[in-house]
């Protein structure tokens, strides 16, 4: 970590002027990849698996990404980030694009040199206990030891929320997302605390999940989404409309399977425009007419990405909940793709 | 009157007078050159600061000290001070700050300790204690600090029971992985300061007696470190008869009261120490066999005891020996506590990279923990030069 504060400070010491506005596109189009910031280990949203590919949901908006720009879902860089390193890389330009699970805030989106894009899943932050503690609900655990990751949103929520219901607690602090989780598992925190999706993942990976409870209690809303560097709207763009895509293409119902045969198939000038047949909207992007018919052939549609990673058949089993689409009842809502 | 002589001395003076101008022209020289180095160094850094600034402004990072004041929002698990989420960052920092001193002061003392003795104990005839002070030393120093501390920390977190089952010691302490609870006076803060001016000032006294009395080094250091102690002691009972005792006691399932010692702390403590310890033993011991034979021979020729010679004869004229190697040992020290973030320790850097992640500003906060490390370890040379400026000065 050290290693990338020094990297980043040796570029802003050293290269005055290398103006960053404009130049993301053209960079990953010289490097023929697309460098994406993702978190170390996150079970849903970006690992590793056995045989080394990376997936998850975010993940998926990488390679949505790439299929856009790169006409290719495979032209990633994985950068895995823990969550100190992950701004510090996306200010140095060693990622084009930090999908890492990371909150939205003002803090974040106005002084880190960094823009949110979108958000790509809505999340709160709860605790996970050992079921032998008979516990209930947060408002219970006055005086635990509670493990947290340094540097999240997280720390400072738990810290606003037992100062706000009169509890006191003895925060733990780790640096990584394992050490946090191997505290936990040995007994010296008696609860976890981070964002509800993470807790599900930790949950899934222990050998024995049962003896484990995520508690009902939501502290804190935390959109988690994509950010790119100020000072790029060209690139801003891509991203945010490639995760616009994913979403408009659930609510158009335009799936992985279906997308060859819907250029020729489909009636619906909304779908005929979307995928390139009616209209040229991926000009306006500086992409090509077929952009977002790569990004479904390549990773679906957000619902299906959601389910592939997240849903009810993964372990982690997570519902949909405020992530289904406006027309069900949920957020996800994109402007219209014309 | 113009003779030879006052010619010749005339000539001398126009010598000394052009030798002293060349002398000065030299300095000139000398200066200017020295001159232009630190301008050239300071222009290097005014252009780096400068382009610091530019790019962070062009890529819209709030840059400067000015978060020092803000809110930090988040807790820490362990302060000497009051502290709480509504606190400064400055007031995270110096908590921060403070806990590295504490467990860097307290591994210093341990390790002093325990060095001095294994180092000796290196030298004994009996070859089992011989054997032994090995093992501890290839131990302690053949292992990475890293390790030992991650290891360390899994088997105190592993073994000890959980809160609920907390072991009973005597029923004014509870062991379990929430640490080590001590039944203390309600008023920890007072009795802590009103123990260490007292112990400060019992050592003092306890080292001059000593001297003056003409006692080796090691019967002034056994009684300054008894010294301590005993101040310590006193603080803590005086705050407890005054100010009430507080008890730990099971609370739900958590033991709440009392001063706590948690594992993360002990870990650290334990670890630094033993690390320390091994290096420090064998500057003890080189320094003890670097003494010439003939000291030795000359203090049992005079009759003196085995344990007198060692703390008499030996000791003091190894610590000379000792003292510079010794002080980098201590500076290692210091600067190894920043190991503490990978066992969740609250040290300096462990919060400084919370803050970090909370504000963003990476470069004004690792500048910050540069300095406070360069401070303590500038405080700790000075120290230690101090002392060596003392024993050195010591009559031969």
């Amino acid at each position: 970590m050290i290693q990338r504060f020094v990297a980043a400070a040796v570029s802003l010491l050293a290269f005055a002027g290398v103006a960053q506005a404009g130049k993301t596109l053209d960079g990953v189009r010289s490097r023929g990849v697309v460098a994406c910031g993702v978190n170390t280990s996150a079970p849903g949203f970006s690992s590793a698996d056995s045989q080394g590919r990376w997936t998850g949901l975010d993940i998926d908006l990488c390679r949505a990404v790439a299929a856009a720009v790169l006409r290719d879902p495979e032209k990633i860089k994985v950068v895995p980030l823990n969550s100190q390193q992950r701004f510090a890389a996306l200010q140095s330009g060693e990622v084009d694009l930090l999908a890492r699970n990371t909150t939205w805030n003002l803090t974040r989106d106005a002084s880190l040199g960094a823009v949110f894009a979108g958000i790509n899943y809505y999340d709160g932050q709860g605790f996970m206990v050992p079921a032998k503690l008979k516990v209930d609900s947060a408002r219970k655990l006055n005086n635990v030891a509670l493990c947290v990751q340094a540097g999240t949103s997280s720390e400072k929520n738990v810290a606003d929320y037992f100062a706000t219901h009169g509890m006191k607690y003895k925060p733990v602090v780790f640096d990584t997302a394992e050490a946090v989780q191997a505290a936990f598992v040995s007994g010296r925190c008696q609860a976890l605390t981070t964002d509800i999706s993470d807790l599900a993942g930790a949950r899934a990976k222990l050998p024995n999940p049962d003896d484990y409870q995520v508690l009902p209690d939501v502290i804190s809303k935390e959109p988690l989404g994509p950010a790119v560097r100020r000072g790029d709207d060209e690139w801003f763009m891509i991203v945010r409309w490639s995760l616009f895509a994913l979403q408009e293409a659930e609510e158009l119902d335009i799936t992985q399977a279906s997308v060859a045969s819907l250029k020729t198939a489909s009636k619906n000038p909304a779908v005929l425009r979307f995928l390139g047949v009616s209209e040229d909207v991926g000009k306006l992007l500086g992409l090509d007419r077929e952009w977002a018919a790569r990004i479904v052939a390549a990773v679906g549609h957000y619902g299906e990405s959601f389910e592939r990673h997240l849903g009810a058949r993964t372990p982690l089993g997570l519902p949909r909940g405020p992530n289904k689409p406006w027309t069900q009842g949920g957020l996800m809502y994109a402007p219209p793709v014309r | 009157m113009s003779g030879p002589d006052s010619r010749g001395r005339a000539d001398a003076a126009a010598g000394d007078a052009s030798l002293r101008l060349a002398q000065r022209r030299r300095r000139m020289r000398r200066l200017a050159l020295q001159a232009l180095f630190v301008a050239a160094v300071l222009a290097l850094l005014a252009v780096f600061a400068h382009n610091v600034s530019v790019n962070l402004q062009m890529r819209q990072i709030r840059s400067g000290f000015g978060f020092l004041a803000d809110r930090a929002g988040f807790d820490i698990g362990e302060s000497l001070l009051p502290y709480d989420a509504a606190s400064t960052y400055a007031q995270a920092l110096l908590i921060g700050i403070l806990n590295t001193v504490r467990v860097a002061l307290l591994a210093l003392v341990a390790a002093t300790v325990l060095g001095v003795m294994i180092g000796l104990a290196r030298l004994s005839r009996h070859p089992l204690v011989r054997a032994l002070a090995l093992g501890w030393v290839e131990l302690a120093r053949n292992i990475p600090l890293l390790l030992q501390l991650l290891a360390l920390y899994m088997v105190v977190t592993q073994f000890l029971p959980d809160a609920t089952e907390a072991w009973s010691l005597g029923s004014v302490a509870l062991l379990s992985k929430q640490g080590l609870m001590l039944g203390a006076p309600t008023a920890l803060g007072t009795a802590l300061l009103a123990g260490l001016a007292a112990g400060a000032a019992l050592a003092v006294g306890g080292v001059r007696l000593v001297r003056r009395r003409e006692g080796g080094l090691f019967a002034a250091a056994t009684a300054g470190l008894a010294g301590l102690a005993a101040g310590l002691a006193l603080g803590w009972i005086g705050a407890g008869l005054v100010g009430g005792w507080s008890r730990p006691a099971l609370e739900g399932f958590s033991v709440v009261g009392g001063a706590a010692l948690t594992p993360e702390f002990l870990t650290l403590w334990i670890g630094l120490s033993f690390f320390a310890s091994g290096a420090i033993a064998e500057i003890v011991r080189a320094g003890a066999q670097a003494v010439p034979q003939g000291q030795w021979q000359a203090a049992r020729a005079l009759g003196l005891q085995e344990r007198e010679i060692v703390q008499r004869i030996v000791f003091p004229q190894a610590l000379r020996l000792a003292i510079p190697p010794l002080a980098s040992q201590y500076m290692n020290l210091v600067k190894n506590s920043s190991l503490a973030v990978v066992i969740g320790y609250p040290d300096v850097v462990s919060i400084t990279n919370t803050a970090i992640n909370q504000n963003g500003q990476a470069l004004e906060c690792v500048a910050i923990v540069m300095a406070v490390y360069l401070l303590l370890n500038l405080l700790t040379a000075w120290l230690m030069n101090a002392v060596n400026a003392r024993v050195t000065r010591a009559p031969r």
